[in-house]
């Protein structure tokens, strides 16, 4: 992991964000707080809808707050946005923004332009950034032919093209394969370790945060919900967790009970549709809470296919802090 | 890393670049470009030759000519912004330290050159093919031409915000002006002036319209051997000139107050998934 300096590089206070709807008033944010440190890895992880694209965009001045306050560098995202959008950068890992008649190089010239970046330090600093993230052999490539991968190598050299102090990346790894994503994990934490650069990260993908983050603040429905290190937000959960393969899968609201169950944090399922089975991860205290658990689903029917302790991750971490995962939370936040 | 002193210049020349770069990047939209104006003017040049009116042939051709601007000030220049803000390109420009005026700029230089040599094989086929009368005093051409692009380029960049703000409905927009604008602003026949087939109301509101004023200006200073001006060429060069720096003005001001608005209410970005 990287070494964080003490100087605070973002500060968010009390910050809200409300939009209009045709249902009323939405609260995207409800009085987030949190500080990022210079050369810190900064992700802020919850399920779709949570937030995170919000905080992003304010803290990049696309968005006003309605309420509290946001910093970059010492500058007020609402009274002084210039100043913030010298020093920073920021991308997302869904965006596909190109210009599809230009090379992947031209296209990084242009955008270096726009921080007035003299053309040969541009060039120097797009064939490094380029060489970092495995980019090099298909900058002359025009922005339409390069694959999806390609075309967010070609993202993420940007968001580092103008030297940026602070850096706000929203999913970066959205949709890549495995190895592209890996390479790009290793290029983002290159840039804080090496350059000093705070990265803050929106996501949901768990294993990210795990890989790269130095803290991560913990989001639902607009509001921080924990905030540490990967590490000690799964510590905090004290006893191992514990996984079920039952069959067959279970109906809809038929696992509700396991959640009133004494000692027992939260609950989520997923489907293994090839072996028609369904994983359950139950965030528990203790081995008793661990047996009553089993216990209840034989007597709802189902059969205990296997199960076993795990060391706690993130999402147990999300589970036992809303008493749902992510893909619950999404279908009911949809 | 230390910036250059004028990013405002180095915005726009980028800006330039990649617009011209993009219009020769496509050789189907440079035949196009082409294409559709030489034959449209070559048409009404058959039909002024066959109906024994050959001294109008000139008009055509200069219609040919301006139509090429008219055509990218409303598909790249309008619409351009609105597809910018679509693949997540106007959050970039929004989030950098890049002035907005210099953006426009640049897209506005960039599609002036990338259809330029358009409008010149035009002016040149129709000059060989047809041989139109003309006798040109051409400082005033030059003058005129430069004033009518300025302000037909900053209404492109008006339009622009106002795109932006009625979003996908731009190319709709874009349709429904493009053959209206071209039959009131007289591209293939004068619109406006004693052989007129409007009447004076809408002559004055199609004076409006910079393509208009700038055609009737172009036709005085080509010395075509049909005398119909509209109004003397020197106030008919000041509007012009008055109209590219009022619609400049409002450009900014307008893209000044809705990315205000798009902060407030979030419509800068529009979300990618």
């Amino acid at each position: 992991m990287n070494r964080v300096d003490t100087e605070i590089t973002v500060q968010v206070d009390g910050l809200r964000r409300e939009f209009d709807s045709k249902e009323g008033k939405v609260t995207a944010l409800d009085g987030v707080n949190l500080q990022v440190r210079k050369g810190e890895i900064f992700g802020v992880l919850g399920p779709n809808g949570a937030g995170k694209t919000t905080m992003i965009r304010i803290l990049s001045t696309l968005l006003l707050p309605t309420s509290g306050k946001a910093g970059v560098m010492g500058f007020d995202v609402a009274k002084e946005p210039e100043k913030i959008r010298a020093v920073i950068n920021m991308a997302s890992g869904a965006e596909r923004a190109g210009y599809d008649f230009i090379s992947a190089r031209g296209n990084l010239w242009f955008f270096s332009q726009l921080y007035g970046i003299p053309s040969e330090e541009a060039h120097k600093r797009i064939n490094e950034l380029s060489d970092m993230l495995g980019l090099q052999g298909y900058l002359d490539r025009k922005f339409y032919a390069l694959s999806t991968g390609y075309k967010q190598r070609v993202t993420l050299v940007r968001a580092f093209i103008n030297d940026p102090k602070v850096v706000f990346l929203d999913e970066p790894t959205i949709g890549l394969d495995v190895m592209t994503a890996l390479s790009i994990r290793e290029y983002i934490l290159k840039q804080a370790k090496e350059y000093g650069r705070t990265i803050l990260i929106a996501t949901h993908n768990m294993a990210e945060v795990d890989a790269i983050c130095n803290r991560v603040a913990i989001i639902d429905k607009g509001k921080i919900l924990a905030c540490d290190t990967p590490a000690a937000l799964k510590r905090s959960l004290g006893a191992p967790s514990l996984v079920l393969e039952v069959s067959p899968v279970p109906a809809p609201g038929s696992l509700e009970p396991l959640g009133k169950l004494d000692g027992v944090k939260g609950y989520t399922s997923s489907v293994d549709e090839e072996r028609g089975l369904s994983r359950i991860q139950v965030v528990v205290d203790g081995d008793g809470s661990a047996q009553s658990v089993i216990d209840s689903v034989r007597k709802s029917g189902m059969t205990v296919v296997s199960n076993w302790r795990q060391q706690a991750t993130l999402e147990e971490v999300f589970v036992a802090l809303v008493g749902r995962g992510f893909r619950e939370r999404e279908h009911e936040v949809a | 890393m230390k910036l250059h002193s004028n990013p405002w210049l180095r915005t726009a020349y980028a800006r330039l670049w990649v617009r011209a770069k993009s219009i020769y990047g496509e050789p189907l939209w440079v035949a196009v470009n082409v294409g559709f104006p030489f034959f449209t003017s070559f048409s009404f040049t058959m039909v002024y030759r066959a109906y024994g009116l050959g001294a109008y042939a000139g008009f055509a051709i200069l219609g040919g000519v301006m139509i090429s601007f008219w055509g990218n000030v409303l598909w790249s220049m309008a619409s351009q912004f609105n597809w910018d803000k679509q693949v997540g390109l106007f959050e970039i420009y929004i989030s950098s330290p890049a002035p907005i005026t210099a953006i426009l700029v640049g897209m506005s230089l960039g599609g002036i050159l990338g259809t330029a040599p358009s409008a010149a094989m035009v002016a040149l086929l129709g000059w060989v093919i047809f041989a139109p009368p003309i006798h040109p005093f051409w400082p005033a051409v030059a003058l005129i031409f430069s004033l009518t692009l300025a302000s037909l380029y900053a209404m492109g960049m008006a339009l622009s915000s106002l795109y932006l703000a009625y979003g996908r409905e731009a190319d709709s927009v874009n349709e429904a002006l493009h053959e209206p604008v071209s039959l009131i602003s007289g591209v293939y026949f004068p619109s406006v002036g004693a052989i007129s087939p409007f009447p004076f109301a809408i002559q004055a509101a199609a004076s409006l319209v910079p393509l208009t004023i700038g055609m009737d200006a172009l036709r005085q200073s080509l010395g075509f051997p049909i005398k119909v001006p509209f109004i003397p060429l020197y106030i008919e060069a000041l509007i012009l000139a008055l109209m590219a720096l009022i619609l400049l003005l409002a450009s900014s001001r307008a893209l000044r107050f809705l990315e205000n608005k798009g902060r407030r209410t979030g419509s800068i970005a529009v979300r990618q998934r």
